[in-house]
């Protein structure tokens, strides 16, 4: 039975001649720097966190009192109006109408075009750079898709409006160039990069294992990959997809410069050659002229707010799939 | 040598870094207070070692990652100036055992401690150690060799700057020295400034040991130190840790059995978490007292 | 026979896929090409004298005495050019004629006034004098020949009426001369085509070779003419040719083809003394205007006026510079200490879950609602009111916060395990390994991450909107509070020369130019972001 201070005193011998005790002093400093900077560090952390809701804040704060002008009993008419009315004339000085469900839609009919274009595109440019391109090619497409995100969405809008929409003008005829279809292939081409690096990140964390075995059950190439690799991928394409719809549904300037501006719903529906006007293409348009605190500047951040939580509803989905993902990922 | 005395406050001002170390008003009392149950009965060699002979002492000491066992209830004591293997099938706990000597483990979240494992006296899972003076003078060579992206000088002057060694004279010599004593220098001594991944696994991993040495530690802890290198490189390695025996307190976790044999005054088999256990080397391998330590030996399992 | 059917199956699929992939680098392709290239003719082309000119007295450019040499000698050639068109002008455009037949007149009147002349032989003389006039005037007015002669003849009685040597009279006879020699070569029977015709191609000079000597234009967009060798072919091509509607084969529709204006058939100044102008001017084109190759520089540095007609983008690159440092010393340190400290300070709690979801949201916000947000917090409560500089550039600070964090975090976490031992094994405290191993480590992706996001935020439009970019304005004073002031942006500024700025639309090449200048801009920012990630990648492997 050794008592531990007798046997410091003989270790001692041992010669650490650095104290392994803290002394009073030490102690003291080491707590206190320790204290104080890791608190300094989590406010600094802790900045994202107020970001977010200092942006909740101040947009809803700008929106309610296009709400809630005339109290409650009028609440519920603005709110039906701004959701279900089709007309949105909110500069007309005798009767200002609010009705902001021609937008909401134009926004989701640009967005699921796009998309239309994008998600196939997309999945088969990833399948093709995870299992198909030999490793050189991918090492060309890699920066390619890149520069594919990185060009700014205003340069991307100036190549709708000076260069796509005369073509579509001359040689498709269409009356008016800037439309629902160019506004769309344009925004399909931004969303592709976003869906393929997910997608393939996707694919690619499946593992070989999974796919030696399709192989060596005899399935073809498409076959593996169809019956196998995107099923136990889908969690994660499914995130892919749900990022591009985010990105084309949250873009401004694209939406803003090609899809011309006319708060109308195509009709026929199907007509893709018809001016379109978006929820962010509405704020961005109107918010330089209209006068600060007036109903239109109002409602403009209401229908911020309808696009912030569209966008936060999504993210959140993503999110979920994603989480699913890693976890089908490391159960295998 | 260099001078300790010059350098005590620059070694104070280290712990005022972003360290874990709370005040602890008792650390002191607590201390004194601890008492070393029992001289690990059954697992002691049986030369034994003398209080004033063990620099680490083990009493009960478990750990735990979250709520999986590490290891559990080791008591073991390792003597001044000898090198001791640690030996036993994959998982058994021995590197988190090694691990445990100069806290490294604490790099990996939710770990916890129980018992006591005591280094030059102090209880180093108290909240009185001063960890950097520990982990300085507890040096650890790790799996693989792991040289920080930087010049062979500077891999070897961290420690030193970190202690306040400024001076250009003083840095030259203890890099001449360490690298000496790694036996390494006359491979790189034309060509200090290169980047030490430039270097073979071999060469790398005696740079490690050099540039461990350079803190001027008592004892090293060698994990797998030749698991990653090949058998050339592995008996470089072997010279180097009998040259260091004597000066330094050499614990060394190994797979390679014959390599045990060949290297370590003592030997402890570690299995499934436990000591199981821990004598001279030679006793060990030639007529273990242990069922396991046989079959394992021998390779029935493991 | 199925195996072959999904080998078929097999084959189509990777064809499909490759198809995509070519797709989208066609798609890349088809727009960088052109965006690139037109905007690379705002830098490379054939400057002429005029664009000389421009530099000259806009931005003080050039030597003052080779430009006038210069300049002298092109007036020299362009004389000739003048002197057909006045000449073939004033037969159609009368109206000069009988205004300067009418200051004759009047100078008569006051000669006569000025001598002092009787009342009575005054009276004779004016009404002698007023005859001619009128004679004069007649013709001018008159498109038949014979009646034109008629009155010329009349007028040219009086020439040999040695009274009226040296008096403005005297000149009435003398316009009258000349006027018989445009009469015998003009069909005054076309005389209103030719006037409508005449306008256009005066215009066409006009842009080719600006105001004649001695005019001043109050815009100094209409002080130049054709600054480059592609305006000038375009102008040059547009007052060659005209555009008439002809019968292709007898009974089929009219359709619409190019005549050169001479031509001796169709063209509308067939015949006239007009008629050799043009060829002229295209012989003449290369010494009256001088076309020389220039690497036009300037034009990242210069600032433009008026709005985007002339000059480069010079401000606007400021600005964007200006808006994404500022931005980044916001952003950088704390995306860097926060991911920092989610890497190696926090553990796995709750707080630090509502932390990444947070910092997930932030990344998913549209950069519309970041506008929006940036006017309504920044502008509103930061900075006073103001739109300007620091509001705009905190607003993307926000914006590119979560691409930092993300980044640098995934840069930290890639730092190998074994170094942060290493250091902590020789004795270095938590932060003290960060510091000197795992930062340095970690520099080249954060530096990455870094630069990727200074490109985001160049290229973004949205976020500044509202927030603090103008189209138009005055470059930041830098004397006093720039950063309390609005600025321009090439971002904002491509939109605005696409939809807002018609004087923009005028030259498309700045247009483009500006554009490209963005574009080049994001792109070498990610060109060094990817050669930074490969050194990078190389320097770990120990080379």
């Amino acid at each position: 039975m050794a008592n531990i201070t007798a046997d410091k005193e003989k270790t001692a011998a041992a010669g650490f001649n650095r104290p392994l005790r803290l002394t009073v002093t030490e102690d003291l400093r080491g707590f206190i720097a320790v204290k104080v900077g890791h608190s300094l560090l989590f406010l600094t952390t802790f900045v994202s966190v107020v970001a977010v809701f200092l942006i909740f804040f101040f947009v809803i704060k700008e929106a309610i009192p296009f709400l809630f002008k005339g109290g409650l009993s009028e609440f519920w008419a603005r709110m039906s109006e701004f959701s279900t009315s089709l007309n949105w004339y909110p500069h007309n000085e005798e009767h200002p109408e609010f009705g902001a469900l021609t937008i909401f839609v134009a926004s989701l009919y640009v967005t699921v075009c796009s998309l239309l274009i994008a998600v196939p595109v997309g999945l088969l440019a990833a399948i093709f750079l995870s299992d198909i391109a030999p490793f050189g090619l991918r090492q060309v497409c890699k920066p390619v898709i890149e520069i594919l995100a990185a060009i700014p969405s205003v340069a991307y809008g100036v190549f709708a409006v000076m260069v796509v929409a005369p073509w579509m003008q001359n040689k498709l005829g269409f009356s008016t160039g800037t439309n629902v279809l160019n506004a769309s292939l344009i925004l399909s081409l931004m969303a592709l990069p976003t869906i393929i690096s997910v997608a393939e990140d996707a694919l690619s964390a499946i593992g070989r294992e999974i796919r030696e075995a399709s192989y060596g059950l005899g399935a073809t190439r498409a076959e593996t990959m169809i019956k196998v690799v995107l099923p136990a991928a889908h969690s994660g394409i499914i995130a892919a997809v749900i990022l591009g719809m985010m990105r084309a549904i949250g873009e401004t300037m694209v939406v803003w410069m090609a899809s011309g501006q006319s708060a109308q719903i195509p009709s026929p529906w199907w007509d893709l050659s018809q001016s379109v006007r978006t929820m962010t293409g509405t704020i961005a348009q109107e918010m330089g002229e209209v006068a600060k605190d007036t109903d239109p500047y109002y409602v403009l951040f209401a229908i911020g707010v309808v696009l912030l939580i569209f966008t936060f509803i999504l993210n959140m989905i993503s999110e979920f799939f994603m989480s699913r993902f890693k976890k089908t990922v490391r159960g295998h | 040598m260099f001078e300790v005395s010059e350098i005590t406050e620059k070694t104070k001002s280290e712990s005022l870094t972003m360290e874990s170390i709370p005040i602890s008003k008792q650390s002191e009392a607590t201390a004194g207070k601890i008492k070393l149950d029992g001289p690990a009965s059954a697992s002691q060699p049986e030369t034994p070692i003398t209080p004033e002979r063990a620099i680490i002492q083990s009493r009960d000491f478990s750990f735990f990652y979250g709520s999986k066992m590490g290891v559990e209830k080791i008591n073991m004591d390792i003597e001044i100036g000898s090198v001791t293997a640690i030996i036993g099938p994959s998982g058994c706990g021995k590197s988190t055992f090694l691990r445990s000597i100069n806290r490294m483990n604490d790099l990996i979240p939710q770990t916890r401690a129980e018992g006591v494992l005591s280094v030059g006296g102090q209880d180093i899972y108290d909240k009185s150690t001063n960890l950097v003076n520990l982990r300085q003078q507890v040096g650890m060579v790790f799996q693989r060799p792991n040289p920080f992206a930087k010049s062979i000088y500077d891999n070897i002057t961290y420690g030193p700057k970190l202690q306040g060694i400024r001076s250009k004279a003083k840095l030259d010599e203890i890099v001449e020295r360490c690298l000496k004593a790694g036996a390494i220098w006359d491979e790189v001594k034309d060509d200090l400034q290169k980047s030490a991944l430039a270097l073979s696994g071999g060469q790398q991993q005696r740079l490690c040991i050099a540039r461990t040495l350079a803190t001027m530690p008592k004892v090293i802890l060698m994990d797998e130190p030749c698991s990653a290198l090949d058998p050339l490189a592995t008996a470089r390695i072997e010279d180097l840790i009998a040259e260091l025996k004597g000066t330094y307190t050499i614990v060394i976790v190994t797979h390679n059995m014959q390599q045990a044999a060949r290297v370590s005054d003592r030997t402890a088999f570690f299995c499934l978490g436990k000591l199981v256990e821990y004598g001279m080397t030679d006793k060990l391998f030639t007529n273990p007292r242990e069922q396991a330590t046989e079959d394992y030996i021998t390779g029935r399992f493991g | 026979m199925r195996i072959q059917i999904r080998q078929t199956w097999n084959h189509l699929f990777t064809v499909f896929s490759s198809m995509s992939v070519v797709l989208m680098v066609a798609a890349l392709l088809l727009f960088l090409v052109p965006m690139l290239g037109k905007g690379m003719s705002a830098v490379f082309f054939r400057g002429t004298v005029e664009f000389r000119k421009m530099q000259h007295d806009l931005y003080g450019l050039g030597s003052e005495s080779t430009l006038q040499k210069e300049i002298a000698a092109t007036q020299a050639a362009r004389d000739d050019i003048y002197a057909i068109f006045d000449r073939f002008s004033r037969g159609i455009d009368t109206d000069l004629l009988a205004g300067e037949a009418k200051r004759l007149y009047r100078d008569h009147g006051d000669e006569l006034r000025y001598q002092n002349v009787p009342k009575d032989e005054y009276t004779a003389l004016r009404k002698q004098a007023k005859g001619i006039r009128n004679h004069l005037m007649d013709a001018f007015e008159s498109v038949d020949k014979a009646e034109i002669f008629e009155h010329l003849d009349a007028v040219e009685a009086f020439k040999s009426d040695a009274s009226l040597k040296g008096t403005s009279v005297e000149k009435l006879i003398a316009m009258a001369a000349d006027y018989r020699n445009i009469a015998e070569t003009v069909d005054f029977s076309k005389r209103a085509d030719y006037a409508e015709e005449l306008d256009a191609v005066e215009e066409e000079l006009f842009r080719l070779f600006g105001p004649r000597p001695g005019v001043e234009r109050a815009l100094a967009m209409e002080s130049y003419g054709a600054t480059r060798w592609d305006v000038v072919q375009k102008h040059l091509h547009q007052l060659v040719w005209q555009e008439s509607w002809v019968l292709s084969e007898d009974g089929q529709q009219m359709v619409q083809k190019q005549v050169r204006r001479d031509d001796p058939k169709e063209g509308s100044f067939a015949g006239t003394q007009l008629a050799p102008m043009f060829a002229l001017v295209e012989e003449t084109v290369s010494e009256t205007l001088r076309p020389r190759r220039t690497f036009y520089w300037r034009y990242f540095v210069q600032d433009s006026t008026p709005g985007h007609y002339f000059g480069g983008v010079g401000p606007e690159i400021l600005g964007t510079l200006l808006l994404t440092v500022l931005a980044m010393c916001f952003a950088v340190p704390l995306g860097v200490i926060s991911a920092a400290y989610l890497v190696e300070y926090a553990g796995e709690n709750w707080v630090i879950k509502i932390i990444r979801v947070c910092i997930n949201t932030l990344a998913g916000v549209p950069s519309i609602v970041y506008g929006l947000f940036g006017l309504a917090f920044f502008v509103e409560y930061v900075t006073a009111k103001q739109k300007c500089i620091t509001s705009a550039s905190m607003t993307l600070a926000l914006l590119v916060l979560p691409v930092i964090i993300r980044a640098s975090e995934e840069a930290i976490r890639a730092v190998p395990r074994t170094y942060r031992e290493a250091a902590m094994g020789l004795g270095a405290g938590k932060f003290r390994t960060f510091a000197t191993v795992t930062l340095p480590a970690a520099g080249p992706g954060i530096l990455t991450g870094i630069i990727l996001s200074l490109s985001r935020a160049a290229g973004e439009t949205a976020p500044i909107l509202f927030a603090g970019a103008v189209a138009l304005g005055p470059i930041p004073d830098f004397a006093g509070k720039w950063w309390f002031q609005p600025t321009r942006a090439l971002s904002y500024g491509c939109h605005d020369i696409t939809v807002g700025d018609k004087l923009a639309m005028m030259v498309p090449h700045n247009q483009y130019g500006m554009v490209m200048t963005l574009i080049l801009l994001v792109l070498c920012l990610n060109i060094v972001a990817i050669v930074i990630r490969s050194r990078m990648s190389k320097k770990l492997r120990g080379y």
